[in-house]
């Protein structure tokens, strides 16, 4: 469905015929995103009626007084590296791509803040911090992901939330065109102070702006946000290196940086893992934590050579592809700790080593040697990028921020029963089978942590990709066991509204939450212009609500 | 191979955009982090790696044609493998052969640019892509008492390449490197007027019929003249001889040396020596033919099959070129033993360097974004602090000092083989 000429002028007008395209052959590269066929059954999501290249926050501020004007939706995003980040309601939609806003426009150290437009990534804003001894945390989605998209819109987690937290607890002011056009300055920035606070003097919208999984563009742009930063107590610079001849995915730090240590403990069973690791985020003294996650392995150059050493590893070992070869990963935990002083390291180094003798623990030497902890560190602190090769895809099935550790052992144990039915089938990618849990703690476990388990399957062969579906219906049900562990945000990937229906669904069940925010919703954009794909509408609109989904009726109206 | 041959790949790009960026784990500075220049200068995302699988697999399912828009995005792209080293770190994917696939197929159907229309025609009709006389080719080297190998035998072949051949200003480099080898005892000859292009740029265009029919042309020289080894100066026809005839089975029956690597077995042999200081602070800029997509060709027959249930591998398993395998050590090896020399890295080298700019037909059809490229380029040279930018390719050189003549840049821009001259 393209947009008359008057409507294309006006918007045209704003940002220069440079920049804006209704080119078929660009706007379907906007529309191809790694998710779409579990949702869709097609690469293909709605093809936008243009794209734009907007320069600056004014410019966005008129665009979007353009879409009120003639009732086109607007969709924002950055790096688009996420499930369903470019997803639109209609094809009557625009596509704001913020590629052009990439400045850090400050880093305040005294006040260990930074202050960024929405295309800066988060490693990006790593590096730079960190030659003013500070440090920003990462996400899930790796290193290209964007500051604002992470802090400010969308759900994301990681483990070094333990130290650095996240979920918008870390953002102080922003500047936000809302979906009306009007240009916003949350908290402190209202006052025309620094946006050092999110809290006022100003209004405070922290919690209206994101909530848990993020608005993913339902509120309209964040175009300016000041974050927290955390101490960063490593180098001011770094380099990962390899040998002549090797991959380059075998770059890697030659050992922890000076001002951190890494620890990889083992431990004799899951229960005393998870009893263990509650003790060692408790004692505060943790910089990134990862149960189960293991980066100190040398991910291999690609799948063929990643199987191979799998099938050695099989021959060697009973644990078949358990990389730890007779240590279970997932009783094996990561802990980073740092310190600006010897001494602080020692002590902390110190409490460290208390708990996990207490806990029985053994530090193998296949895990603890210098350049598997280099490797882990890298991987924790700063990502080594996602990896969708082995199978193309994955589900981050469970997810429940802010969950305690008991219910997010039961819930992952629950869930792992239900994969392995999948995995026994071979529709999933199947890894020995071991009881697995993974949680990642927020703010030394002192409000929680976010539980994540991955069910990996291939999009394009026809069975993995109908187990999938399978799979997440059955966890989806809002009748089924799993209703007692929160709504299913599914790391916020899973949540598209007009297929899966979480909300419609599963509000009844929790407070009537739904209610709440489609009156958010409706409230902040009175003509619904900023896409709700990934959010919520104001009013559902009619469709089945019995947690199947609808398929492949949506996205099938555009005018191609 | 055809582009609906790359339909997985197409399928299985996750819009990650890693290919916009250098390899994350190798930035070092955020103002030299982009690794795409196409992406870089234009923004859109069909000018990706990405962007590209995702138009050809709208091309696949019928949703778009190849039209002016689709023609400007696909040549707009120096077709220089950063994204296809950048990709490979986490995906088994081959954006620059989709990429390579999609120029072809634009060819066939006679989707053409009416720039590279008239490079090719000046090629069939002049054996060049200079858009020159054939009857120019030796100009050269004329007064150089080398053996001509149409009247005489020698053990190597000295192929200059198109850009050197015919471009005034380099012509000197080109005797250089021919009258420094000839010096110290090479038993080396050339080909005169009777050298031909190599193909490979035509091939990058997508004439793959071109690079068919130079591939043929050469072998057939060279087995005439009975030469075992040819060295070239230029990396745009190292590449071509050593990788591009190989992918189309052309493989020829003697070694191929860039002639960087022939002056490294020399210095090894003792046979060049440096004696001469060259006080100059020098950055090296890696020439992508020579760099990434110098790394030689391997061949794969098989199928997709799954392992673990859905996990993708091959049998036999297929071992993919990730760049690792380039020339890179070689020159700087050189230029690290040239007394008094400083050498200094930019941020972006080696597999994940930044391109000179005047690949895949863009210095012909877009000069400007050619420029713009180069400039990128340069100023990145003086970021880290060097006083010349030295590369070892003619392609290069010209491109970076248009790049320089056009921003007022003072950099002194150097051909390997002028420094080893220097040295000597």
């Amino acid at each position: 469905m393209k947009l008359a000429e008057e409507e294309y002028k006006a918007l045209q007008k704003i940002v220069g015929s440079e920049y804006i395209t209704r080119e078929p052959v660009i706007l379907d590269t906007y529309n191809q995103v790694w998710g779409n066929t579990f949702f869709f059954d097609e690469k293909h999501s709605v093809r936008p009626a243009a794209v734009l290249l907007p320069a600056n926050t004014a410019e966005i501020s008129e665009i979007v007084k353009v879409c009120n004007k003639y009732g086109i939706l607007f969709k924002p995003f950055s790096s688009g590296f996420e499930y369903l980040s470019l997803s639109l309601a209609n094809a009557r939609g625009i596509l704001l791509d913020l590629k052009r806003m990439n400045r850090i426009l400050e880093i305040d150290a005294k006040n260990m803040r930074a202050v960024v437009e929405p295309y800066v990534s988060v490693y990006r804003l790593q590096m730079e911090a960190a030659k003013y001894g500070l440090y920003t945390g990462r996400i899930g989605v790796g290193y290209s992901a964007g500051v604002i998209a992470t802090e400010c819109c969308h759900h994301g987690c990681q483990h070094t939330m333990v130290f650095t937290s996240g979920y918008g607890r870390n953002i102080l002011g922003v500047e936000w065109v809302l979906p009306t056009g009007e240009i916003l300055n949350m908290g402190s920035g209202e006052s025309g102070a620094d946006r050092f606070s999110a809290d006022g003097p100003g209004f405070s919208l922290r919690g209206i702006l994101r909530g848990r999984t993020g608005a993913n563009g339902g509120h309209g742009v964040v175009t300016k946000a000041s974050v927290k930063l955390y101490p960063w107590y490593g180098p001011a610079q770094w380099e990962q290196t390899k040998k002549p001849g090797e991959p380059p995915s075998f770059g890697q730090l030659q050992k922890v940086p000076d001002g951190y240590k890494v620890f990889v403990p083992s431990f004799a069973d899951l229960d005393t893992t998870l009893e263990a690791s509650e003790d060692l985020c408790r004692a505060e003294i943790l910089c990134a934590f990862g149960i189960g996650i293991i980066g100190t392995y040398q991910i291999q150059e690609g799948n063929d050579e990643e199987w191979a050493v799998m099938q050695k590893m099989m021959q060697k070992t009973a644990q078949s592809f358990d990389p730890a070869g007779g240590i279970s990963v997932t009783n094996s935990v990561v802990c980073v700790i740092g310190g600006r002083s010897p001494g602080e390291l020692e002590y902390k180094e110190k409490c460290l080593r208390a708990i996990t003798e207490k806990w029985g623990s053994d530090f193998s030497e296949q895990f603890n040697e210098p350049r598997a902890l280099a490797r882990a560190f890298a991987d924790i602190m700063w990502s080594n990028g996602v990896n969708l090769r082995a199978t193309g895809d994955f589900l981050p099935s469970s997810s429940s921020p802010d969950g305690s550790p008991a219910m997010l052992k039961n819930l992952a144990l629950k869930e792992g029963e239900v994969k392995k039915r999948y995995e026994e089938s071979g529709v999933f990618l199947s890894m020995g089978g071991g009881r697995m849990v993974s949680w990642r703690p927020e703010e030394h476990l002192s409000i929680g942590a976010q539980g994540i388990s991955t069910a990996q399957y291939d999009p394009y062969d026809p069975a993995s990709l109908a187990a999938a579906r399978e799979f997440i219906d059955e966890l989806f049900d809002p009748r089924s066991p799993f209703n007692r562990y929160g709504v299913p945000s599914r790391g916020g990937c899973l949540q598209i509204e007009p297929v899966t229906h979480i909300h419609q669904n599963w509000g009844p069940l929790y407070d009537n939450y739904d209610v709440y925010l489609r009156k958010i919703k409706k409230m902040l954009d009175p003509n619904t212009v900023a896409d709700w794909t990934a959010y919520i509408p104001p009013e559902y609109p009619d469709y089945a609500k019995d947690g199947d989904y609808v398929l492949p009726s949506y996205g099938k109206d555009e005018d191609i | 191979m055809a582009y609906q041959d790359y339909t997985h790949d197409m399928q299985r790009c996750t819009r990650c955009s890693y290919c916009k960026w250098i390899p994350y784990r190798y930035i070092k500075s955020t103002d030299f982090m982009e690794g795409c220049p196409s992406l870089a200068r234009y923004n859109w995302h069909a000018y990706s790696a990405s962007g590209k699988f995702n138009m050809a697999y709208s091309l696949l399912k019928d949703r778009i044609e190849i039209d002016e828009t689709f023609l400007d995005v696909l040549y707009h792209c120096h077709m220089d493998g950063s994204c296809d080293v950048s990709c490979k770190m986490q995906q088994d994917l081959e954006p620059l052969q989709l990429m390579q696939e999609l120029r072809i197929k634009c060819v066939e159907e006679g989707q053409l640019l009416p720039v590279h229309m008239l490079v090719i025609e000046g090629l069939r009709k002049e054996d060049n892509m200079m858009q020159a006389l054939k009857a120019d080719r030796g100009k050269w080297a004329e007064g150089l008492d080398v053996k001509d190998l149409a009247k005489e035998s020698a053990e190597v072949v000295y192929h200059a390449g198109c850009r050197y051949s015919y471009d005034e200003e380099l012509r000197p480099i080109a005797r250089a490197g021919l009258t420094l080898l000839r010096d110290v005892g090479v038993d080396i000859g050339i080909m005169g007027t009777d050298e031909a292009c190599c193909g490979g740029r035509a091939y990058e265009l997508g004439y793959a019929g071109e690079l068919t029919k130079y591939a043929e042309h050469q072998i057939e020289s060279l087995r005439t003249a009975g030469v075992k080894v040819l060295v070239t100066p230029c990396a745009d026809c190292y590449a071509a001889f050593k990788v591009l005839y190989d992918k189309i089975g052309k493989k020829p029956e003697i070694e191929i040396f860039h002639i960087t690597q022939y002056i490294h077995r020399l210095i090894e042999e003792g046979k060049i020596r440096f004696t001469r200081e060259v006080p100059l602070t020098v950055t090296y800029h890696d020439p992508c033919h020579l760099g990434r997509l110098g790394e030689p060709w391997i061949h794969w027959q098989g199928k997709e099959t799954k392992a673990m249930g859905p996990m993708i591998i091959h049998d036999p398993p297929k071992k993919f070129r990730r760049g690792a395998n380039g020339v890179y050590e070689t020159p700087r090896d050189i230029l690290k033993a040239i007394p008094g020399l400083r050498f200094i890295e930019m941020y972006r080298i080696k597999e994940y360097a930044w391109c000179c700019g005047a690949g895949g037909g863009v210095i012909d059809a877009h000069p400007d974004f050619a420029l713009w490229t180069g400039t990128e380029r340069l100023r990145e040279a003086h970021a880290v602090g060097a006083e010349a930018i030295v590369s070892a390719c003619g392609w290069c050189k010209r491109n970076f000092l248009d790049a320089a003549a056009e921003s007022g840049d003072n950099i002194e821009v150097y051909d390997i083989i002028e420094l080893v001259q220097k040295a000597m």
